[in-house]
């Protein structure tokens, strides 16, 4: 699936290195969506993500190269490195070696975007990005939904003005998808308050707020969720590391391509990144959630 | 939407951008999105011509990328962290404000928000001899409870005096103002301007963020929250951009369950790295006020402190609360505070 460019010289190079990409865990090319309310885990998931991606064999990662796009600032790079580093540490071969850690970081491209012309001028460059490195195999969107005020502002009253930015910045990501076979995940911001029920029934309710063109590239939805703090008798005042109250997340994954189904997680967030607790299917008579 | 203009890029001349008009292709993204192939046969120019443009329009509007490496270097580098003045909110906020990030202070009226914000712009200018810009949206910034706070720091008149001189204040009123100074300060060298005395700028204060914001929300407007992303954004930019610590406040809400929840809603929730919800505490001295961590990056959320209002006036050699210290000249005067 190319198109043959004037301007690259032999297409028989772009094929192959369209095939040495590398393919992430979820073998085919994804779109996965990451909706849930502030605070719900879902900046750590994505920094797992991230580690899981960039880390050296060695250490259990894929070692991938990972682009960024951060629409909001809200990339906290201290964070990511402690997570990294403890993950470095915990695997005790490599050490907490510096350099070990700097050359993680740099197959990490991090990419600031300010307004959602300058998201789809950028997803445009990326092309060129993403064909110069054959490595880099996830694009991690942080958050898709951050425009979708400033869009609805500037569009007037006209509806298909309002989305036509995300509609564009959509298409280019399904032609991306197509065309070099990356996984690409997508946090969003939801704009109203879900009630606190169990997430597979109010899910429906929970329906993107996106314009169309994004709900049709979605093919994997994840919703986040906090659950009730797990009570700890034993808090000391001083708060140390054991005795702290851990926020467990549960995590509702639900696709539409492939095998259809959903999956509940439960996580918990560490100083070492998250920590799946558990994870179950829920009984076969169950309807899929769309 | 960038327009295409006359000499926006070498190769971009009257006549290509007349054909390209022709064509319906008024702005960079169309240029960009479109088939350089069609469109060059469509107008009758040079692929190689049209291509050319095309990469030099996308090189000038598009972000920087940067390795994750390099930032980690840079941020390592101008990343500062600014001790509040008060042990227990240092302890909350895993030693103090964080330059680089937005931190939130939101609670009821009463609750001590201001005097908060006082103390730290005290400590920053006196203390840590940092440039504080301090934006007062609600009209309770007054200069001689400043002053009273830096009598209780030193007697010296002249020190007093270069600490105030850190502290640049602003007072707006409404969104628009708030844009105009924060744009004003991030681009043309604004900040510099502002560095008097020495020291750079390193913390920026609004109080309250809120008070601006919240009149627009609500009702079929969309502006109230497109205005509210642009304040977000411009605070990040200064934050992440300038490396300086910048510290908001906020109302409170009641949530359907009755607990207080901090306002502006789930848009404005994900802007700030850090909240804190400040409360009276019902019983004890009138100075005190319970402080929980809601939101955190680095720490457990929940935990709580107690803390005295009266830290950042207290005296040499003492807390505050049983004499010595000074009074609590808050915003609302309470009835048994003996002065």
């Amino acid at each position: 699936m190319f198109w043959y460019h004037p301007s690259v010289g032999v297409s028989l190079q772009l094929l192959a290195r369209l095939e040495a990409r590398r393919c992430l865990k979820d073998i085919e090319p994804q779109l996965f969506a990451d909706d849930g309310g502030p605070d719900r885990g879902k900046t750590e998931l994505l920094y797992h993500l991230l580690c899981r991606c960039v880390l050296p064999e060695a250490a259990g990662g894929l070692e991938v190269d990972v682009v960024f796009v951060d629409t909001d600032y809200s990339l906290d790079v201290f964070r990511l490195a402690s997570v990294l580093d403890s993950r470095l540490s915990a695997d005790g071969s490599a050490g907490s070696d510096d350099a070990v850690l700097r050359s993680c970081l740099s197959r990490l491209l991090v990419v600031r975007c300010s307004s959602s012309s300058e998201l789809l001028l950028t997803l445009h460059f990326l092309e060129t990005t993403l064909s110069s490195r054959p490595k880099a195999a996830l694009l991690l969107i942080d958050s898709i939904s951050a425009f979708y005020w400033s869009d609805r502002s500037e569009g007037g009253a006209s509806v298909a003005k309002q989305e036509e930015k995300l509609s564009r910045c959509s298409e280019l990501l399904g032609r991306l998808l197509r065309d070099y076979r990356i996984t690409i995940f997508a946090t969003c911001h939801p704009i109203r308050r879900t009630s606190s029920g169990p997430p597979s029934s109010s899910s429906e309710a929970d329906r993107s707020h996106l314009c169309r063109a994004w709900q049709r590239l979605v093919t994997h939805r994840l919703v986040c969720s906090k659950q009730e703090a797990e009570h700890n008798p034993a808090n000391g005042d001083q708060g140390s590391g054991e005795q702290r109250n851990r926020q467990v997340f549960t995590v509702h994954c639900s696709s539409w391509t492939g095998t259809k189904g959903s999956r509940v997680s439960s996580f918990r967030v560490t100083d070492g990144g998250v920590e799946f607790v558990w994870t179950h299917r829920p009984p076969p008579g169950l309807s899929v959630v769309l | 939407m960038v327009a295409l203009l006359v000499g926006m890029c070498p190769g971009l001349d009257e006549g290509l951008l007349r054909s390209l008009r022709a064509a319906d292709i008024r702005t960079v993204e169309d240029l960009v999105s479109s088939d350089i192939e069609d469109l060059a046969q469509k107008c009758s120019v040079s692929y190689k011509a049209l291509f050319a443009v095309r990469r030099v329009l996308l090189a000038q509007h598009t972000a920087f990328p940067v390795s994750g490496a390099d930032l980690y270097e840079e941020l390592l580098s101008s990343t500062a962290i600014l001790s509040t003045g008060n042990p227990s909110l240092d302890k909350l906020l895993d030693s103090g404000l964080y330059t680089g990030e937005i931190t939130e202070l939101t609670g009821g009226p009463g609750s001590g928000k201001s005097q908060v914000c006082f103390g730290v712009a005290v400590h920053i200018a006196y203390h840590l001899k940092q440039s504080v810009i301090y934006i007062d949206t609600t009209g309770g910034l007054t200069a001689g409870r400043l002053l009273q706070m830096l009598q209780t720091e030193t007697n010296n008149r002249d020190e007093q005096m270069e600490a105030l001189q850190r502290i640049h204040t602003f007072r707006l009123f409404d969104v628009c103002a708030l844009l105009d100074c924060l744009y004003g300060l991030g681009g043309g060298g604004g900040l510099h301007m502002a560095c008097v005395g020495g020291g750079s700028v390193k913390a920026l204060i609004v109080d309250s963020v809120s008070a601006v914001i919240a009149p627009l929300l609500g009702g079929k407007q969309n502006e109230g929250m497109s205005l509210m992303r642009q304040v977000a954004a411009a605070l990040k930019t200064m934050a992440k951009d300038f490396s300086v610590a910048v510290l908001v406040t906020n109302h409170v809400t009641r949530s359907g369950s009755g607990e207080a929840q901090p306002g502006l809603g789930m848009s404005w929730s994900h802007v700030p790295t850090t909240r804190i919800l400040l409360e009276r505490v019902e019983s004890g001295a009138s100075g005190r006020r319970s402080a929980t961590l809601i939101k955190s990056s680095r720490q457990a959320c929940l935990i709580k402190e107690d803390f005295d209002l009266q830290w950042w006036s207290r005296a040499e050699g003492g807390r505050g609360g049983a004499g010595g210290g000074g009074e609590t000249s808050g915003k609302r005067k309470l009835d048994e505070t003996d002065p």
